[in-house]
């Protein structure tokens, strides 16, 4: 029940943000009608960095605990970001082809956003590399745990390092209400999208585990 | 409407990834039930 | 005070066990002083690009030697099952790591202050200023505490020496950055104010992850 009540809600909130994007809110003026992929950007970026709060979480109490199932939530929250984040890379990239010309740059946040790409790539390359299953997800854990941590520290260290794109010149003067209540309505559709899909791909990583635990039974 | 190709561009690659990784993920929960349901037949046949 | 002799123990052999031997110090000083060379010919053909890419330069080349040096702290444990005789000492797990910590830092440091008069020599510069050895003693304390934990990791992988730059690196991108950053100002002769907030950074990264490391190293060494 609970899960029809989500998707139902998700499909909504989908269907109303893409309505905000394309038909209500107005075009900015400086950078034209691809600003709207800044509602697109935004939602992205903030499920990347919200799985890797659940990786981090997950990750502590899985070393705490040692109950597979953080373990599992940690895997699925970290396949979940890897992708979301790959996401905000390519349409980072879409989006700086028409603004600046290039299709990449050293700016701060997708500089930033590399960072936690690769720091989500080692949380899985490195556990394949342990033999010993329980050796790997604490491997994993360490990775998850250090990983979020770097992340204000990376972000930190790049905005000083290069100042912000362009993006903070839609907030001169405060944001316009129609835009403000367009990218909540997109964060919140895509949050509830990260949360249908974080479900389902834990539902199935616990199906997997089981399955593995069966078939190792004698018969 | 200058742009409008990076518009679709951006939007259609998201929902495109969205898209994949939710069916690549409802493939492998169909196929985890049938085997399950085997493993359930092969129990029961003993 | 218990804790810091017996850490003072553990760092000692180490030590002790590279002095006789000089392993470490000598491929990564080698290693360091041919990446350096290199990098002079990649880029010192024009002594104007050269002071512009110099502490670049410096610290990628110290970057690699750490991960050099690291891949050996650990190594030398497993190669001899010294590791199982480590762990069934009566001493805590937090010892280990601040022992080996201590070791890789005064390997790293000795290589640092060889390597440094080099680099000046090779390229012309003035490095004999106390910001940039505050600089690269704080950014040496941060690669040596998460470097200590990745090693301890990496030892117990398959493919050991690939694994520990694949950990390492990305983890110590905002310390590279900062470092770079802080010593470019070192060299061109900033005031500290300008040092300040890329000091702070390595600062925070230091304190977050040497506690961090700290706490977790204990998990990775276990069975």
């Amino acid at each position: 029940m609970k899960k029809r009540i989500l998707l139902g809600l998700g499909f909504l909130l989908i269907l109303l943000s893409l309505y905000l994007v394309f038909l209500f809110v107005p075009t900015e003026k400086e950078m034209g009608i691809v600003q709207r992929i800044f509602y697109l950007m935004v939602p992205s970026a903030w499920t990347a960095l919200l799985s890797f709060l659940f990786v981090f979480a997950a990750s502590i109490l899985y070393l705490a605990s040692r109950k597979s199932k953080w373990d599992i939530l940690a895997h699925s929250a970290a396949e979940i970001g890897l992708a979301f984040t790959s996401l905000t890379l390519i349409v980072g990239s879409i989006w700086a082809r028409p603004i600046w010309g290039v299709w990449w740059t050293w700016e701060a946040r997708l500089t930033a956003t590399l960072v936690l790409w690769f720091i989500y790539l080692t949380y899985f390359i490195v556990p394949s590399m342990v033999t010993d299953e329980s050796r790997a997800a604490r491997f994993a854990a360490v990775v998850g745990i250090v990983g979020f941590l770097d992340v204000p520290i990376v972000i930190l260290a790049t905005t000083l390092w290069r100042g912000l794109h362009p993006a903070p010149i839609i907030f001169q003067g405060g944001i316009a209400p129609p835009m403000l209540l367009t990218i909540l309505a997109s964060v919140a559709a895509f949050t509830v999208l990260y949360f249908i899909l974080l479900m389902l791909r834990v539902s199935i990583k616990t199906d997997e585990v089981e399955l593995k635990k069966l078939r190792e039974l004698p018969d | 409407m200058e742009n409008f190709g990076y518009l679709l561009a951006a939007f259609s690659a998201a929902w495109a990834v969205v898209f994949a990784y939710l069916l690549l993920l409802l493939n492998r929960q169909k196929k985890l039930h049938q085997e399950i349901n085997l493993l359930k037949e092969e129990l029961k046949g003993k | 005070m218990n804790f810091w002799r017996k850490v003072i123990a553990i760092a000692r052999k180490d030590t002790l066990a590279e002095m006789r031997t000089r392993e470490t110090v000598s491929a990564v000083l080698v290693f360091t002083l041919l990446v350096i060379v290199i990098f002079n010919f990649a880029f010192g053909a024009n002594p104007g690009i050269a002071k512009e890419v110099a502490s670049g330069m410096l610290w990628v080349t110290f970057a690699f030697a750490g991960v050099l040096s690291f891949n050996r702290s650990f190594i030398v444990e497993k190669e001899e099952n010294c590791l199982e005789g480590l762990m069934i000492a009566p001493i805590s797990r937090e010892v280990i790591y601040v022992g080996k910590l201590l070791a890789s830092l005064l390997v790293m440091l000795i290589i640092e202050i060889i390597a440094l008069p080099v680099f000046a020599l090779l390229f012309n510069l003035d490095v004999l200023s106390i910001q940039l050895v505050i600089i690269i003693v704080l950014t040496t304390l941060g690669f040596v505490a998460v470097g200590t934990l990745f090693s301890a990791m990496a030892v117990n992988t398959k493919a050991r020496e690939m694994v520990l730059p694949i950990l390492f690196l990305p983890i110590i991108v905002p310390v590279i950055i900062s470092a770079v950053k802080a010593s470019d100002l070192a060299l061109s002769g900033g005031s500290w104010t300008t040092l300040a907030s890329w000091l702070q950074i390595i600062g925070a990264f230091d304190v977050i992850f040497l506690v961090a490391s700290f706490l977790i190293f204990t998990y990775v060494i276990e069975e």
